[in-house]
């Protein structure tokens, strides 16, 4: 066993964080650290790496009883902890940055040595050809920034690496680029310790799982493959949470209701370039894609808050254009920035401030007038489910996560806005908190609002929205109904068209060839979603557009559709014929079916073609 | 974490600053007041509000701009300059004229560097440094490098005159008090000002005038310098290129004894007033001790150093 800590307790001024906590943790596994907001994970992760000292408890490390003062004495022992706000001096090198706590020993440092070793380092991590030791840490994405802490914790020879919530701002794509590397240190001895919200991740990478509660340890070092998501959702809240995503209320959402808000080709470059959807009355809208696609910027381009070059907005019917916010919510339009603590909260003002910072923005003329919305807050508490008496307290920054949300939110439905837009809502609460959110969303979607909901989880994305708008490198690419997507389907739509330049060329190359139409689709068992179309032979279109899902009925090749893979199948009219063939990515993934649409019948030669082509991509 | 507990109220007044900061004042008080038999008399308790009148209305436009967050280090050469145009203008048009004139130039230059600040993003801390050094320069050359005297007399009303056996001076700040508190207290410009200062971002985002009310400080700043030498030369009936220098220091110090945070979001205008006059007392006790104009400086700044480390050692013990 390389650490045992036991009935760990720790008191922050008078409320206690941790209060029997218990964890052991072995060398060559990775082990989950789960628990709701409050529940102690990150204090006991805290604890161990040495930024807090404990109140009570033992910690063994090595078999050796330990107590870090400081988190240099946790890394000379080889503790190490990755943290959500990443702990890089963002204007030095990445290899300054790899050996930064060596920087603060005596001595005289040799570069060509560092140097050396940070390429070993970056090997060992898989990551030599994604970084640059010279590179600027400013300059580089976050899922970078996060290899270099890694990679940091590597370089002070940690054994025991501690991940706290690694995952929160990273796409699928690096997500999953994350875990091989994750799985890489396990296969070479270390120990890791995975603190996540996300159980789905929880269940693709880790072997054992300890669940906090209120402090206390609930259960501790379960094998992972002995629970079910239920069964772990009950150990963090202590009960069962029924269904998680709120359904949805009678009559609302239907695809008649009225357009709120219709936004069409907007632009605000360098990464929104042209983003169109719609919002109806009592709907909830989801605007998915990948972090740095364009969804955020595309709100805030919409609201005023960044420079707009092109596209028209239509609320309520009346064409507007927001160079200010002010005009914004005065309009209509309501925004919850996706930081709470930069962007939403204001700390020295209080609870209820606050809360009326938006009327105040709103309110002409120079009192505050906060009396008049007196009636409207009491509603909305009740309906919200806060307390009055919170109103009172002083200092937002004291209440929970969900709580502060809640308060964001009700800042906006105060102006009784036509159309809400949330970025990321449920970003840093816990899955109670996260399923009250959704009730409330629904209850404001219901209550006749356009709701959009701006989301990374796609798990989320799908549980809460009616309908999906996928935007990927700043553009509108899919525009679907949620019933009609699974996660997958979902991670495949919002993949950056850059990467999908190869599929696009194998397109043009195969409709160039046979002069007909070629395909990229996600079938179902009679449902499609077009990723892409290349049309170059007349009458050979298939009569879906990309982006969009339709029945194999209702195109213009059910027959190619439904037929087997391989093989050309004629429509009955004898007009054009199809062949498909099945798409996998290096890993063995589905990534759906190419197809080929000629005019006539086709031959054995095309479908040989259009195989060895396909093949060819799949590797 | 927790609920605030019903606590005595004491106990809850100590956990605002202001009282703190009177329970010094106070101190500093009494302490004088045995130290120094004259240091209680009326003839000096007039002189001490006298003295708080200049730096008092400085430190006023110095909230402004704390709180949200920049800084005014111009305000003394700006003082100094619009004491210089107030007494040109004087040669030639009416007074009430003349301290218009003096005063909107004040506001002008803060508008100046507001728009700098807010409008270009340049840091306030080097912007107010270059129109310090401006204005300065500036004071010289239109008066010639002398003092302008030749003031008419009448000015000095606003120093002699009074209401009820109250100086008209120190009446006039009061309720320059007065209004600068109901401003930031009670108008949608005050709590924005406030917002900013505490968080810029969110302040944008929920919709708030960001870019007029970071302005705005600057040019009620700019202004207070001018009223503040407009006080000044009435008393001295001349006006000095030289006048004003170092009062940012006094008004910076009074802003910050008086609890606002450097990081703006945090003070008050009350909290203000009384820094003004724990610093005009301490000032005030000196000289009554007789102790040398040398060494006055080190005490004035030993005694704020350790106002603040008191400060920050008990307000994290009260928030605890």
């Amino acid at each position: 066993m390389l650490l045992e800590a036991s009935d760990v307790g720790k008191v922050f001024g008078g409320t206690r964080a941790l209060d029997g906590a218990s964890f052991s943790l072995d060398r060559g596994e990775i082990h989950a650290l789960l628990g709701a907001n409050g529940a102690g994970k990150s204090t006991l992760s805290k604890i161990v790496s040495g930024h807090h000292r404990r109140s009570g408890g033992t910690i063994r490390l090595r078999d050796r009883a330990v107590d870090f003062r400081s988190t240099r004495e946790a890394m000379d022992a080889g503790v190490a902890i990755v943290m959500q706000e990443t702990s890089l001096a963002p204007d030095l090198s990445v290899l300054e940055n790899l050996f930064l706590p060596e920087l603060g020993r005596p001595g005289r440092l040799s570069f060509p040595r560092l140097r050396a070793r940070a390429g070993q380092i970056l090997e060992e991590l898989g990551v030599a050809a994604a970084l640059d030791l010279g590179e600027e840490v400013a300059r580089l994405s976050a899922a970078r920034r996060q290899l270099v802490e890694i990679g940091k914790a590597l370089a002070s020879e940690a054994e025991l690496i501690i991940f706290d919530e690694p995952t929160t701002s990273l796409s699928p794509g690096e997500v999953e680029h994350l875990f091989d590397v994750m799985t890489r240190l396990r296969e070479s001895g270390r120990a890791l310790v995975f603190v996540s919200h996300r159980l789905e991740e929880v269940f693709a990478l880790c072997d054992r799982v300890t669940v906090l509660r209120e402090g206390r340890t609930v259960a501790a070092g379960v094998d992972v493959a002995s629970l079910d998501q239920q069964q772990l959702i009950r150990l963090m809240v202590g009960r069962d949470l029924g269904e998680i995503y709120a359904a949805r209320g009678e009559g609302a959402a239907d695809a008649n209701a009225e357009v709120l808000l219709s936004v069409r080709a907007l632009a605000s470059p360098p990464l929104v370039r042209d983003v169109s959807f719609d919002v109806r009355r009592g709907e909830i809208l989801g605007l998915g894609g990948l972090v740095g696609a364009g969804r955020s910027e595309a709100a805030e381009a919409l609201f005023g808050l960044r420079p707009r070059s092109g596209g028209t907005i239509v609320l309520g019917g009346r064409e507007v254009s927001f160079t200010k916010p002010v005009q914004a919510l005065r309009a209509g339009l309501g925004f919850v920035p996706e930081d709470r603590r930069t962007q939403n909260i204001v700390p020295d003002l209080s609870v209820r401030e606050n809360l009326l910072l938006a009327h105040t923005a709103a309110r002409r003329g120079f009192t505050l007038g906060y009396g008049t919305r007196q009636a409207k807050i009491e509603e909305l508490f009740a309906a919200l489910d806060l307390p009055i008496a919170r109103l009172a307290a002083p200092n937002l920054l004291d209440f929970s996560g969900g709580q502060q949300q809640k308060i964001i939110i009700a800042r906006w439905l105060l102006l009784e806005p036509a159309v809400l837009i949330l970025d990321e809502p449920t970003k840093g609460v816990d899955i109670a908190t996260r399923q009250a959110i959704y009730v409330i969303l629904r209850r404001i979607a219901d209550a006749g609002v356009g709701v959009v909901v701006i989301s990374s989880d796609f798990e989320e994305l799908l549980g809460v929205s009616d309908r999906v708008v996928v935007i990927s490198d700043g553009t509108t690419i899919a525009d679907l109904p949620s019933a009609a997507l699974d996660e997958e389907k979902l991670t495949l739509l919002a993949a950056p068209r850059t990467s999908m330049g190869r599929t696009t060329r194998l397109l043009e190359t195969l409709a160039e060839e046979h002069a007909g139409s070629a395909f990229w689709i996600l079938p179902d068992a009679s449902e499609l979603i077009c990723l892409n179309v290349v049309v170059r032979g007349e009458g050979t279109a298939p009569g879906f557009e990309p982006g969009a899902a339709a029945s194999f009925a209702d195109t213009r090749i059910p027959q190619g559709l439904a037929a087997p893979p391989g093989r050309f199948a004629a429509e009955p009219d004898g007009a054009r014929a199809t062949v498909t063939v099945a798409l996998r990515n290096r890993r063995g993934h589905d990534m759906g079916r190419i197809g080929l649409i000629v005019a006539g019948t086709g031959s054995a030669a095309m479908e040989n073609s259009v195989e060895r082509r396909v093949g060819a991509l799949n590797g | 974490m927790s609920d605030t507990p019903s606590l005595s109220l004491p106990i809850r007044l100590s956990r605002r600053l202001e009282v703190r900061m009177l329970a010094l004042a106070l101190l500093i008080g009494i302490v004088l007041s045995i130290l120094s038999p004259y240091f209680l008399t009326r003839a000096n308790v007039f002189n001490l509000l006298d003295q708080s009148v200049v730096v008092g209305l400085i430190a006023i436009g110095m909230t402004f701009v704390i709180l949200t967050g920049g800084i005014d280090l111009s305000v003394g050469s700006v003082a100094g300059l619009t004491g210089i145009v107030l007494a040109l203008a004087l040669k030639s048009m009416p007074i009430p004229a003349a301290v218009a004139v003096a005063v909107s130039a004040g506001a002008l230059i803060g508008l100046f560097s507001g728009l700098l600040i807010a409008w270009f993003g340049l840091a306030a801390f080097v912007v107010t440094l270059g129109v310090m050094a401006i204005a300065r320069s500036l004071a010289y050359i239109v008066s010639g490098q002398t003092a302008i005297s030749g003031i008419p007399s009448e000015l000095q009303v606003l120093v002699f005159g009074s209401v009820a056996g109250i100086p008209f001076n120190v009446l006039f700040l009061g309720a320059m008090y007065l209004l600068a508190w109901l401003y930031l207290t009670y108008t949608k410009g005050g709590r924005t000002v406030y917002a900013i200062g505490s968080n810029r971002e969110a302040a944008r985002a929920a919709g708030l005038g960001v870019l007029f009310y970071s302005v705005l400080p600057y040019v009620v700043s700019g202004a207070f310098a001018a009223v503040a030498i407009t006080f000044s030369t009435a008393q001295l009936l001349s006006a000095d290129p030289l006048a004003g220098n170092l009062l940012e220091l006094d008004a910076i110090a009074a802003v910050v004894i008086g609890g606002a945070s450097l990081y703006g979001g945090r003070g008050s205008i009350i909290g203000t007033l009384i820094g003004v006059l724990i610093m005009v007392m301490i000032r005030n006790g000196l000289n009554l001790l007789g102790v040398s104009p040398f060494w006055q400086g080190s005490a004035i700044g030993s005694i704020i150093i350790l106002a603040l480390l008191v400060e920050r050692l008990v307000s994290t013990r009260a928030n605890r």
